[in-house]
């Protein structure tokens, strides 16, 4: 059959649809593209709130070129992958006996599953200067570069594992009970139940952990703000905590925003890489 | 925290108080500065006073933040936008070149002030590129505290410290022998100066940095070895002021660096149990140097978009007036920047230290560099202060890098050894 041409009816109440979406795209438009280009435009100028004098020159990538060739830029981005990675897999690993154990049923469930999220709920900072003055009293660990790191891995693990417990507890709620009967018919051990029944199916459930966890990791400032301040020196400096530092206090607008779209553009890869991964999972996570 | 709030409600406060200025009747000058506890009650008393007797000026108070980061990025932000109020700004003396330099803030010479009745040391930090442009309005310095129950007289040397600080502690009370403020900010930094002036040593010289110099070295090799030697403990490197002052008044610390205000909480008896016990002196020197106290305090300076700076000049004029410093030394313990008042004996019933030791002290202050960009060369050698104090690095390596980067941000900004490009 030869395609109809679009009448003027069809053509207006296009027309429409496109009316009704503007709104919407407008938004979409202003609140996080318009950032964006701003900061990418701010990060192509010499732009110190501090030194007037030097008015706010074009300077095309020397930011990024600064930023590139700054030693604490490369030691924040090793901190903040090393604290991801260290937090993150510890999360994981406890989240997910955590939501094994509160998967089974027993007497006053309710109230442990309950009570497992507290530190969650617990406001960061309050819980990064309960760790500080736990810390405090100790003598060395906040003022030694290796030793600084545990307060501040314990203190996230402490606090996001019950996240990723609950993520997990929910993703095993959706696994069928016949499978594991199934298994056990044929003879299968707890742990090959475990390998072969459980943790396929909780694949999903274990991406969308790893990545809210991880991209919260990358970000992460308030718990290090209060907690070492990045210190002793730079030793635990995240990234977000030094472009917060060029940003708001030496007040060096261009730079930091250099910074800013650096760590939004590692951010967004590792998004990506994820979605890819997580599209790739879900589709074999199914039986 | 979310930095970016923090930010935006700042700016608000800002856009805020431009809008709430009216004109009408008798000119108003705006003072902002600390409001909170007894300094805020004094400034009041001292700006309603100046309001009785001034008919044609209205005088109004807008609260800042108390914390020196937050009251400077407030600064900046109003300043920035050309904001025409407050009228009169309360500034550390750091951030006096910075404000000059960028043309926040006014010259003061027009106004004819009488700098020779101050001390030379508050001058000299206030003055950029030969005009002066705050007026100094209390002083702060950094002093030794010592325990007259544990010593017959105060340290004078570096070595002298060392050896009294390991008997005491050798015994186990006080448990600490010298506690100081180690954390990495702008406070490591005025520690690090007086050790630095004890031996001899300077941060910059014109645009050049000698911080790394044999002085700077032998400064933080001798602060190094206290931490490593026990003296002063490994915890003071996340210290702020009121930690020591916290372990000096529970009597854990048989010496103790900081500032002025401390003498009067630790005076109190039913909180302190160093009351009575403790006396002030100027820190202790070493080989080819002499005793020397950071300089720190408050500067009054007037906006430089104001429409009323003639106005602004009198409230200041008269804030600075001997008799007004004298209160404050009374009610809230700050040292007058005068020293005509030293020589006051009324001083001596205001102060809780002898006027004549507060005045030594104050003669030994050396100002921080004066360049407007300080407070980021203060960053770069606090962090490296901090690694060659945790261990991180050797003192002379920590101190080389930091020059170099420092070396680095002059030269950039034009206001390293090639000489001065700002006007």
């Amino acid at each position: 059959m030869p395609s109809v041409e679009p009448r003027g009816a069809e053509r207006r109440e296009a027309r429409l649809a496109y009316g009704m979406v503007a709104p919407a795209v407008a938004t979409i438009l202003l609140i996080a593209l318009f950032p964006l280009t701003w900061t990418v435009w701010e990060s192509l100028h010499l732009h110190d709130l501090r030194m007037p004098w030097l008015g706010q020159p074009f300077v095309g990538l020397e930011n990024y070129v600064e930023v590139l060739r700054e030693r604490r830029f490369w030691g924040a981005m090793a901190h903040t992958a090393w604290f991801a990675a260290a937090s993150v897999s510890l999360e994981l690993v406890l989240g997910c006996v955590l939501a094994l154990a509160m998967n089974r049923t027993f007497r006053g469930r309710a109230l442990v599953r309950a009570s497992i999220l507290i530190p969650w709920a617990i406001p960061t900072v309050v819980a990064a200067l309960v760790w500080r003055f736990m810390f405090e009293g100790l003598e060395g660990w906040l003022t030694d570069d290796l030793g600084a790191w545990l307060p501040v891995i314990l203190a996230d693990t402490w606090k996001e594992t019950p996240f990723v417990a609950l993520l997990l507890l929910a993703g095993l709620q959706g696994i069928d009970p016949a499978l594991y009967e199934a298994a056990r018919i044929d003879g299968a051990s707890p742990w090959r139940q475990f390998r072969y029944v459980t943790l396929p199916l909780l694949a999903p459930a274990i991406l969308v952990a790893l990545i809210f966890r991880t991209m919260n990791a990358f970000r992460v400032f308030d718990l290090i703000y209060v907690l070492t301040g990045g210190g002793p020196g730079t030793a635990t400096e995240p990234i977000a905590l030094y472009t917060f530092n060029s940003l708001m206090h030496n007040l060096r607008f261009g730079y930091g925003s250099a910074l800013s779209v650096l760590v939004f553009l590692v951010t967004f890869a590792l998004a990506l890489g994820y979605i890819r991964l997580l599209g790739r999972g879900l589709t074999e996570g199914r039986p | 925290m979310i930095p970016g709030f923090h930010f935006r409600l700042m700016l608000w406060v800002g856009l805020l108080g431009c809008a709430s200025e009216t004109r009408s009747g008798p000119t108003t000058v705006t003072v902002s500065g600390s409001v909170l506890g007894a300094e805020g009650q004094i400034l009041r008393r001292q700006l309603e006073r100046f309001d009785r007797e001034h008919r044609d000026i209205r005088v109004e108070m807008q609260p800042t933040p108390d914390a020196a980061d937050l009251r400077h990025q407030l600064y900046v932000q109003w300043l920035n936008a050309r904001a025409t109020d407050p009228d009169i700004l309360q500034v550390d003396a750091i951030w006096t070149p910075e404000f000059a330099a960028a043309g926040w803030i006014l010259p003061l010479d027009r106004f004819a002030p009488d700098t020779a009745a101050f001390f030379p040391v508050t001058i000299e930090a206030n003055r950029w590129q030969g005009e002066l442009f705050a007026l100094p309005w209390f002083v702060d310095v950094g002093m030794l505290y010592w325990r007259t129950d544990l010593f017959p007289k105060p340290p004078g040397t570096w070595e002298e410290l060392d050896r009294e600080a390991r008997k005491v502690v050798a015994d186990g009370s006080p448990r600490y022998g010298l506690v100081w403020q180690g954390a990495r900010y702008e406070g490591l930094v005025t520690v690090f100066l007086e050790y630095l002036g004890g031996f001899g040593g300077r941060i910059l010289e014109g645009g050049r940095v000698t911080v790394h110099e044999p002085p700077g070295v032998r400064a933080l090799t001798t602060m190094r070895d206290q931490i490593r030697s026990g003296v002063v403990p490994a915890r003071v490197l996340t210290w702020h002021e009121e930690e020591p002052r916290f372990a000096f008044q529970n009597g854990e610390a048989a010496l103790m660096r900081n500032w002025p205000y401390a003498v009067a909480p630790m005076q109190d008896s039913a909180s302190s149990r160093v009351a009575g016990r403790f006396a002030v002196a100027p820190m202790p020197a070493g080989a080819g140097g002499r005793h020397t106290a950071a300089f720190g305090g408050a500067q009054l300076a007037i906006n430089g978009f104001t429409p009323e700076a003639g106005a602004a000049w009198q409230v200041i004029d008269y804030l600075t007036s001997p008799e007004q410093m004298l209160e404050r030394a009374r009610v809230v313990g700050q040292f007058p920047t005068r020293t005509a008042v030293f020589d006051d004996p009324a001083l001596a019933q205001a102060l809780p230290i002898p006027p004549a030791r507060a005045r030594q002290i104050v003669e030994a202050a050396v100002p921080r560099p004066v360049t407007p960009v300080y407070t980021q060369l203060s960053e770069i050698l606090q962090i490296q202060l901090h690694r060659a104090l945790s261990r991180q690095a050797e003192p002379a390596a920590a101190l080389s890098r930091a020059a170099s980067e420092m070396q680095a941000l002059l030269d950039r900004v034009g206001l390293g050894r090639g000489g001065v490009a700002v006007r």
